[in-house]
């Protein structure tokens, strides 16, 4: 009986997790159907379901624009020091706000930090470009390295603090017990257990300077340019040439997909020694 | 005696210490700013005409009785519970269900890789991609839905356009909660649920008995930042529909995006950003208060 409804609950689940899949994978499967059309071909009524002549043209035709090449190298720049600086910062302070509230400065200091990540950006947009033009500062990797940086790191305390509030104190407490020091006792015992949530910050603050479009549009352009900047200018004319911009997107997508795969391997369960929450 | 001493002295300032680089960072970036935009929305600015003139009350009495903006609230009512309700709800299942129904390490981690796949899509393509696939003549959607002899819809209708901008919405960031939610479910202690299923408690008992009461704290924090992204989120309605037609996709963050980077109008873009930011500011406050509460009574009983 209760093995037959277990079954049911199950077969329910594939297929909600199926219909999810093509959900997810159509648009994907669409972007790359047009990004090996010729541009002929991806402007036909009806579309096609598959390219009835299938080309690398795009993907030759982003690849030789030097314009394109450089974005992605300017982008992986701002993105990996962002989240280097977003993830180190943040888990400082969310390690101290999950552990030590009173001494950290409060509940209030933390929600004010959050709260830095709720007005909407163009508060923050034309104050800093004021800023940065009178020092001299637009157009360089370290306008929008800051910006980034200060944009991410309430997400990363926040998350961090609710990762770190999550692995009980009296494993630390154990660790000092066997004669840990507390700085060895974090790195032994306490960061193993947060890496997967970790991974997930590093993840986020990665992906929101690698895709951000409105700062980068207004902070930097000529001698700093971010891929976002670069997908606009793929046109002839006045007609965008939506097979390159397709093709673009997918070597852009490229980076982050790479490092989710490298980072996957510290998403494996953290507590499989059977500690029991407290 | 000494040790106790200087674990006093370590509680007392490492925090604070550990604290201290964000507060600088975050402080010395946001003060201008705020000083900045609180003072233009008392005055009436715009820097191709002249200098800030002082008008009082005026931007912020203005914008509460245009109908535009007050209709932009309405629309950003129905995207936040549609939009990010659903977000949550399908991220939380399906990272339940990955977790659960696939077992084999390999299929997790593409599966896994394919939905977070839309959240790395800049949200400007996002929407660019949308607008092909939904477009009213050409998309795919509408040639797939005549091949099944089902009406087309018109997507970009007045009365489509906002839902079309939720879909385009939930695609892209359903993988959010997915991926939080999906990491706290796979850093809970294995004990627990060895101990409940020698218990020979069921599935459900289960889920709702450890894994969600366990999950609720991460499933509160992507809540928020959902929250947070979509209240003031524009990329994708400058891409899909520019608000249109006729307003009916307009969203209050667009508005002020319009007011201040295409008019120029600094004084009623600031006053609106004010209005939009402390809106944000006191829903998200209620909801912390009401999870502390939530949260105490659940250690009382």
């Amino acid at each position: 009986m209760s093995q037959k409804r277990f079954s049911l609950i199950r077969t329910l689940g594939i297929i909600f997790m199926i219909t999810y899949i093509v959900f997810i994978a159509f648009p994907i499967y669409w972007q790359l159907n047009t990004s090996f059309k010729h541009i002929g071909e991806v402007r036909k009524i009806p579309p096609t379901f598959f390219p009835k002549h299938f080309t690398l043209s795009p993907y030759i035709n982003v690849m030789n624009n030097p314009m394109a090449r450089k974005s992605i190298y300017d982008s992986l720049i701002i993105s990996i020091t962002t989240t280097l600086l977003s993830v180190l910062i943040g888990s400082l302070a969310g390690y101290a706000f999950a552990r030590y509230p009173k001494y950290a400065g409060g509940e209030n200091l933390s929600f004010w930090m959050l709260s830095v990540r709720m007005f909407p950006p163009i508060v923050f947009i034309l104050p800093f470009f004021f800023i940065f033009n009178n020092l001299g500062l637009t157009d360089t990797y370290f306008s929008l390295i800051v910006m980034y940086f200060t944009f991410n790191l309430p997400l990363s305390v926040w998350l961090m603090m609710m990762f770190f509030g999550d692995i009980p104190r009296e494993l630390e407490e154990a660790a000092y017990v066997d004669g840990y020091k507390p700085f060895r006792a974090f790195f032994k015992v306490t960061l193993p257990l947060v890496l997967p949530g970790m991974v997930s910050v590093v993840m986020l603050c990665w992906i929101f300077a690698w895709n951000e479009f409105l700062f980068a549009n207004v902070l930097v352009g000529t001698r700093v340019k971010t891929f976002p900047l670069v997908i606009p200018t793929f046109a002839s004319g006045s007609s965008i040439l939506w097979n390159q911009v397709m093709a673009f997107t997918v070597i852009a997508m490229l980076p982050p997909i790479i490092l989710f795969i490298i980072l996957r391997r510290y998403m494996i369960r953290g507590l499989s020694l059977g500690v029991v929450k407290g | 005696m000494s040790r106790k001493g200087e674990d006093i002295l370590v509680k007392r300032y490492v925090p604070f210490l550990l604290v201290l680089p964000a507060f600088i960072v975050l402080f010395s970036v946001t003060i201008f700013p705020t000083i900045w935009s609180l003072y233009m929305s008392f005055h009436q600015y715009n820097p191709i005409i002249g200098k800030p003139v002082p008008v009082g009350w005026k931007n912020f009495n203005y914008i509460l009785h245009w109908d535009r903006f007050q209709n932009s609230v309405v629309h950003l009512f129905y995207y936040l519970l549609f939009g990010v309700g659903i977000e949550m709800i399908l991220g939380i299942t399906v990272a339940l269900l990955l977790y659960e129904l696939i077992k084999s390490e390999k299929i997790r981690l593409l599966l896994l890789v394919l939905f977070i796949i839309p959240m790395m899509i800049p949200p400007s393509i996002v929407g660019t991609l949308w607008r092909f696939l939904l477009d009213p003549f050409s998309g795919v959607v509408n040639t797939i839905l005549s091949m099944l002899h089902l009406p087309v819809v018109d997507w970009f209708g007045s009365k489509m356009a906002l839902a079309s901008l939720i879909i385009a919405d939930i695609w892209e960031w359903t993988s959010l909660p997915l991926m939080i939610i999906y990491s706290g479910r796979v850093s809970l202690p294995q004990s627990v649920y060895e101990a409940a299923w020698v218990d020979g408690a069921s599935q459900w008992t289960i889920l709702r008995r450890i894994t969600l009461p366990m999950l609720k704290e991460l499933i509160a924090i992507a809540l928020i930042i959902r929250f947070m992204d979509a209240y003031k989120f524009i990329d994708k309605v400058t891409v899909m529909t520019q608000g249109g037609p006729g307003g009916a996709s307009e969203l209050p963050s667009y508005l002020a995006y319009l007011v201040g980077a295409q008019q120029f109008n600094m004084g009623v873009a600031s006053a609106m950003t004010w209005i939009i930011g402390l809106g944000s500011i006191i829903v998200i406050m209620l909801f912390v208060k009401f999870m502390k509460k939530v949260l105490k009574s659940q250690k009382i009983a």
